[in-house]
């Protein structure tokens, strides 16, 4: 694989420009901001509260308990708990929605073949994923920074607690959202616009089990088809009991094999 | 002389259809290349295998000593492919500078070179609006300007002049010829006028097959003059064969005529001869060409 580390920050850099300086990208943090304001100020703030108050502790424990997530409710920082439920669901959709054009409409206009004169396809599908997915890490960033003041405010002893345990959980989401990023990057060698990628991810993950179900059935075997599946890891991760290697490895392996077969359809594909 | 394409036993089909078949010529270093042939030849097909926007089903294709898509031709390899299109999400200049920076050029020097490209296409004002407040002719230049940033070896423009109007056209033109000395053009168009004016060689290709691969106006002991008059003149044709020199006359079109000189000893002054027969004879002429059009040649 052919790729020059000063081409690819280039193509880095252009997402983020595409994000911070164009008009539509501006449009896309307005809206991402008003949702995570209506999240942060009605939802996690008021949840937050309710599961810290001492008339509905017992209710909460029992909740949360019976979800199997006791272990968020020891947190110092309730409002995190919530963040952390909200979040780990969120940003994989969200993922899927805001990378869904990754070099599809540069494809459709032939833009593409003005930058593939310059950097290899390579460096493009990686570029481009790179990019995307430091978008969406400072979109987590800024989110758990948010929430952090959200705690501050109630209790600005809170702050070095929530700065922990902050990072800590922007560490797991930004794993968490890297395979979601790389299937956009598979689906778009394989189709032609935004909109067709996301329709193509939804088949993927509703017909996908499906699809398994029968294969399954069929041959009466377990092939783990479902190891293809991003985010199959975040039941398991949600409850935040405890440090599994294999919840990191199976979506940076996912991750890298998306990548991979993304590189091999795109050196082949016409552009 | 150095080679800087080198096609062999092209073919490249899609699905059933044969878009190039068994396409073979090399070009070397030097004027400006034509490509010609009529809609669905596989003019378009064949400057993709040579961008390596797309592999050939079979054969080789060599650019610069390297395979088309190869890194080691980024920046020595430009095109204007057909159709397509500037991002419309930004202005023309940040495109352009983006381009040049993946070409390894410093933030300061894409600047400059963006500024430098701009000039040439005329668009210099324009640099900061973006594609979709451009008109059609002016998004062709912004696209041009794109292909001749830095300083590549080898720049193919698909039909670069289609759409434009003609002052547009005059422009690009002479953009071409300005930059011919130091860079090799592969040119398409339908404009045969055009190709005439600044190509030396000829690519012609039709059905997906290359019927001709010639440099213009060299054809053995011969040479031609292309005669278009203004009016017509019935007796023109028996009183030109009178000439010394002048093997034979045809009318290849309305008004014009093919002279074929052949080379012998008092054939030298045939078009001073040709001029004072006109003269003498009150027949007005349009053009004077030294030559067969591009399109007696080929058609």
């Amino acid at each position: 694989m052919n790729i020059n580390l000063s081409r690819l920050s280039n193509i880095i850099t252009f997402e983020i420009v595409r994000l911070f300086k164009t008009k539509r990208g501006l449009l896309a943090l307005l809206a991402f901001a008003t949702i995570w304001f209506i999240i942060l100020y009605y939802f996690i703030s008021t949840a937050a509260d309710i599961v810290s108050s001492r008339s509905f502790e017992r209710m909460a424990y029992d909740l949360f308990g019976a979800l199997g997530l006791s272990a968020l409710l020891d947190w110092p920082v309730s409002e995190y708990a919530i963040y952390w439920l909200v979040a780990v669901y969120f940003f994989p959709i969200f993922a899927l929605s805001v990378c869904s054009d990754q070099i599809c409409s540069d494809k459709q206009r032939g833009t593409l073949r003005f930058i593939t004169l310059r950097s290899t396809r390579a460096e493009l599908i990686l570029g481009r994923y790179l990019g995307q997915l430091l978008i969406v890490t400072i979109l987590i960033l800024m989110t758990s920074i948010a929430t952090a003041v959200l705690a501050s405010i109630r209790d600005l002893a809170l702050l070095p607690a929530s700065l922990q345990i902050g990072a800590k959980l922007c560490f797991e989401l930004f794993i968490v959202v890297m395979p979601f990023i790389a299937l956009m990057s598979l689906l778009n060698t394989l189709v032609n616009s935004a909109r067709l990628a996301i329709v193509a991810a939804m088949l993927f993950f509703g017909l996908g089990p499906l699809i398994i179900a029968v294969i399954k059935h069929q041959f009466g075997q377990e092939f783990y088809l479902n190891l293809l599946f991003p985010g199959g890891q975040i039941s398991s991760i949600l409850s935040q009991n405890s440090v599994v290697v294999s919840h990191y490895a199976l979506p940076v392996i996912q991750a890298v094999v998306l990548l991979v077969a993304s590189n091999l359809i795109m050196k082949r594909a016409s552009i | 002389m150095s080679l800087i394409i080198d096609v062999q036993h092209v073919t490249k089909n899609y699905g059933d259809k044969i878009a190039l078949s068994n396409v073979e010529f090399s070009l070397e270093k030097g004027a400006p290349v034509a490509l010609v042939g009529p809609n669905g030849a596989g003019k378009t097909t064949l400057f993709s295998l040579l961008c390596g926007y797309m592999q050939p089903s079979s054969g080789c294709i060599n650019v610069l000593g390297h395979a088309p898509g190869n890194s080691a031709l980024f920046g020595r390899l430009s095109a204007l492919p057909q159709d397509a299109q500037l991002d419309p999400r930004f202005s023309i200049a940040t495109q352009l500078n983006f381009y040049a920076r993946l070409q390894g050029m410093s933030n300061k020097l894409a600047k400059k070179d963006t500024a430098r490209v701009l000039d040439m296409v005329g668009l210099i004002d324009a640099a900061n609006s973006q594609p979709s407040e451009l008109s059609h002719g002016m998004r062709k230049r912004a696209t041009i300007a794109q292909a001749l940033l830095g300083s590549p070896e080898i720049v193919m423009l698909d039909e670069a002049t289609a759409g434009l109007d003609p002052a547009n056209a005059k422009e690009v033109r002479a953009i071409v010829a300005e930059q011919a000395g130091e860079v090799n053009f592969i040119l398409s168009s339908h404009d045969l006028s055009e190709l005439e004016r600044l190509c030396d060689q000829v690519l012609y290709l039709e059905n997906g097959q290359l019927k001709q691969h010639k440099t213009l106006n060299i054809e053995g002991d011969s040479r031609f003059i292309t005669l278009r008059m203004k009016q017509d003149f019935p007796q023109i044709i028996p009183t030109i064969l009178q000439l010394q020199g002048v093997s034979h006359v045809s009318m290849t079109q309305d008004r014009e005529y093919l002279l074929t000189i052949t080379n012998h000893p008092g054939s030298e002054n045939v078009e001073m001869d040709l001029l004072l027969l006109l003269q003498k004879n009150s027949w007005s002429y349009a053009q004077f060409i030294n030559g067969k059009t591009l399109e007696n040649q080929l058609f």
